[in-house]
């Protein structure tokens, strides 16, 4: 069959996506300039109940680090809870099979993982977690993480834009995100998915006598709550073990594509607030078509090689539906699969490999357009130095100091992924988890930490994951993947906030096509220098000795 | 002052959070969704005869020769893909139609008129297993009656 109308097909998805993204901006908008609307008389009350509960006055401006201290600290206490509640699990509520509490290597690294909006998971959840830590924990950290991504984001374009007296307060951002955005947006999703097929109940797990004469055990639980923010919030972590692969939690196409464009909604809609909040739209549509750009660039290298598939691919979703969803899973942060990884041929892993060492195409929620940003900066500055004209962004100079903390914020990445990389090869841990062979094996630890380092989530290793070495090693990798960037872009965004603004716009324009090309060129550029040796020791070498998959 | 003070704030934001967002959501959702579509809520169950005999999402076996088989454990990622491909129905048209006798053709016509598209339209097509073999069972009592308990 021709590919025709597969990509006339995309490109309605992308439409309706892109569409709805830039309505919901509208709505950003004012929920993060705080401009009166009609919804002002439901969620004011709440909003103000919750700050005089937690003792914040949200009307206090904090600097870049007092901003990253209250999310730093909010993030591990938060961790501290679903750590608590998932190792004395046994002895909490809602538990119907009696599932015994989690091992604290296993509940460290989940905690850590859920935290961070990464959702690795070494576990498979309806065989280990009760329906209370389902929800308190996990649903829980998936609200949490999400909402810490959307208030860094806007954090930083309030320093960016130059037109804000401050960045803001960790606590109106948070608690807006949660009360206005993530949970109306949620429960109106999960009540879909309900009306689609998803299970949603308390109940406890049901006993079938099935036709054929033997016995089933349906594994029902509060699965459409968590699946529509774990989609919605980019975190990937799924109900069950097979994630999204699961009839239970992904039933049909419609849900299928339904989640898809859930897992695009919000951070697709971040550039363009970016655009209202600087004060020229154009800024924020260059930033999502160099996103988008990429977004395509990786969905065509996953369909470069059509040989066969391997075992892996539900009959209701195909090879086609499959492929799309594990590089739009990978180039979001959200890590959620609906097929086996090893299924597919080595060149949509590269594709998936390449979303994650990029982060911003169009990237996990909040944090892709905040690594967007850390493009610029570097993109705008390589750009300066070969035109020989200061680099300059949204009328602001950019200083040595900005490029030099963006190359941190940058090159933390590659640094996470290889040091543990090595480890887990030299120290044999790679073995241990059934995956100490080249190419393949070696693929299967790439991706392990660069799904880590990305806060994705995606992986190869599941279950065979939990030993000591990996729960450890992706703990501290997802930790310092995720807050290392978080402080860079703020630190930022903080020294930009007051800088002068020429208005004359004497350098290069940033709000064209020219400059998006620049910027996807920059990126692609950046990248593939830094990553290359990786790709080639694995899914390439996989490809070239006539594997199919890996 | 005492020691707790510096992160009270952001514990007190935790605690809020996990209720609000960990259990109050989670249980609104579940309210809704057992009033507005019980059926979807527990799981989509086929009930025979007053007893729960499996679900229409989730593979189980048939092991007799009269009905459509899922594929083997693990060929899908998930083990329990309750659809086949077309192709794969298909293949077991010949099994099932020596075993009870049905036309081939008939069988065919059946597994067609229950496939669907990957994408609505177009895209591979595949057929739920459950659904065909209720189906069977519902069309052909005399054949299958005696097999279903």
């Amino acid at each position: 069959m021709s590919a025709l109308p597969y990509a006339v097909w995309l490109v309605f998805i992308f439409a309706a996506v892109i569409a709805s993204s830039w309505l919901l901006s509208a709505y950003l908008f004012a929920v993060y300039t705080g401009r009166k609307g009609r919804l002002d008389r439901l969620f004011d009350p709440i909003d103000n109940f919750i700050y005089k509960v937690i003792r914040a006055d949200p009307s206090k401006q904090m600097t870049g680090g007092e901003y990253f201290l209250a999310l730093l600290g909010f993030s591990a206490l938060a961790a501290a809870l679903c750590f608590i509640i998932l190792v004395a699990q046994g002895y909490l509520p809602l538990n119907p099979q009696h599932f015994p509490g989690l091992a604290w290597d296993l509940a460290l690294h989940t905690a850590l993982s859920f935290a961070t909006n990464t959702d690795l998971q070494h576990y498979a959840g309806e065989t280990t977690l009760s329906y209370f830590s389902q929800a308190a924990a996990i649903q829980f950290l998936q609200f949490a993480s999400a909402a810490i991504g959307m208030c860094v984001a806007v954090a930083v374009f309030r320093g960016f834009s130059g037109k804000f007296s401050g960045i803001g307060n960790f606590y109106y951002d948070f608690v807006r995100s949660i009360t206005r955005i993530l949970l109306p947006a949620s429960l109106v999703a999960a009540i879909v998915l309900v009306a689609l097929g998803l299970p949603q109940s308390l109940g406890g797990y049901v006993t079938a006598n099935t036709i054929g004469g033997g016995a089933q055990t349906l594994d029902i639980g509060p699965v459409a709550s968590l699946v529509s923010i774990m989609q919605l919030g980019t975190n990937g972590g799924g109900y069950y073990g097979a994630n999204s692969a699961s009839p239970y939690q992904n039933p049909s196409p419609l849900t299928n594509w339904l989640e898809i464009g859930l897992m695009l909604l919000i951070e697709t809609s971040m550039p363009f607030l970016f655009g209202r909040m600087v004060g020229n739209k154009r800024e924020g549509h260059m930033l999502l078509i160099a996103a988008y750009a990429i977004y395509g660039i990786n969905l065509v290298v996953a369909f470069v090689n059509l040989a066969p598939f391997g075992p892996g691919i539900e009959a209701r979703l195909g090879a086609f539906s499959s492929i799309v969803w594990t590089v739009t899973a990978t180039s979001t942060m959200t890590g959620s699969l609906n097929a086996a990884l090893s299924a597919f041929n080595p060149v949509v892993i590269i594709a998936a490999l390449m979303g994650m060492f990029i982060q911003a195409a169009p990237g996990g929620i909040g944090g892709g357009v905040m690594y967007l940003l850390m493009y610029v900066v570097i993109a705008v500055f390589i750009v300066g130095l070969m035109a020989g004209r200061t680099p300059e962004y949204l009328g602001a100079k950019i200083l040595p100091n900005d490029v030099k903390r963006a190359v941190i914020a940058f090159v933390s990445h590659p640094i996470l992924i290889l040091i543990p990389l090595a480890l887990a090869f030299s120290t044999g841990a790679a073995a241990v988890a059934g995956a100490g062979s080249i190419p393949n094996g070696f693929t299967k630890v790439l991706y392990e930490f660069t799904s880590a380092a990305a806060n994705n989530g995606s992986d190869f290793l599941g279950t065979a994951g939990n030993t000591l070495f990996f729960n450890i090693s992706t703990s501290i990798v997802v930790l310092l993947g995720r807050f290392i960037p978080m402080a860079v872009m703020l630190a930022i965004a903080d020294s930009m906030l007051k800088r002068t603004r020429s208005s004359q716009g004497g350098g290069l324009r940033t709000d064209n096509l020219l400059f998006a090309g620049i910027l996807v060129v920059s990126i692609l550029i950046l990248v593939v220098l830094t990553f290359l040796p990786f790709i080639i020791l694995g899914p390439v070498l996989s490809l070239l000795q006539g594997y199919n998959g890996i | 002052m005492d020691a707790l003070e510096p992160i009270k704030t952001p514990l007190l934001l935790a605690i809020v959070t996990l209720l609000v967002c960990g259990l109050a959501y989670p249980i609104l959702v579940t309210i809704i969704a057992g009033v507005a579509f019980p059926f979807q809520a527990n799981g989509e169950q086929v009930v025979m005869n007053g007893t729960v005999v499996g679900s229409y999402l989730v593979a189980q076996e048939f092991n007799s020769s009269i009905f459509l088989h899922p594929e083997p454990d693990n060929f899908s990622a998930s083990g329990v893909d309750p659809t086949v491909t077309l192709a794969y129905a298909y293949s077991q048209v010949p099994r099932i139609s020596n075993a009870t006798g049905l036309p081939q053709s008939l069988l065919d016509g059946v597994i067609s008129n229950q496939s669907e598209y990957t994408l609505f339209f177009f895209g591979s097509r595949y057929v739920n297993v459950v659904d065909t073999n209720l189906y069977l069972i519902k069309n052909y009592p005399s054949i299958y009656s005696k097999h279903v308990n």
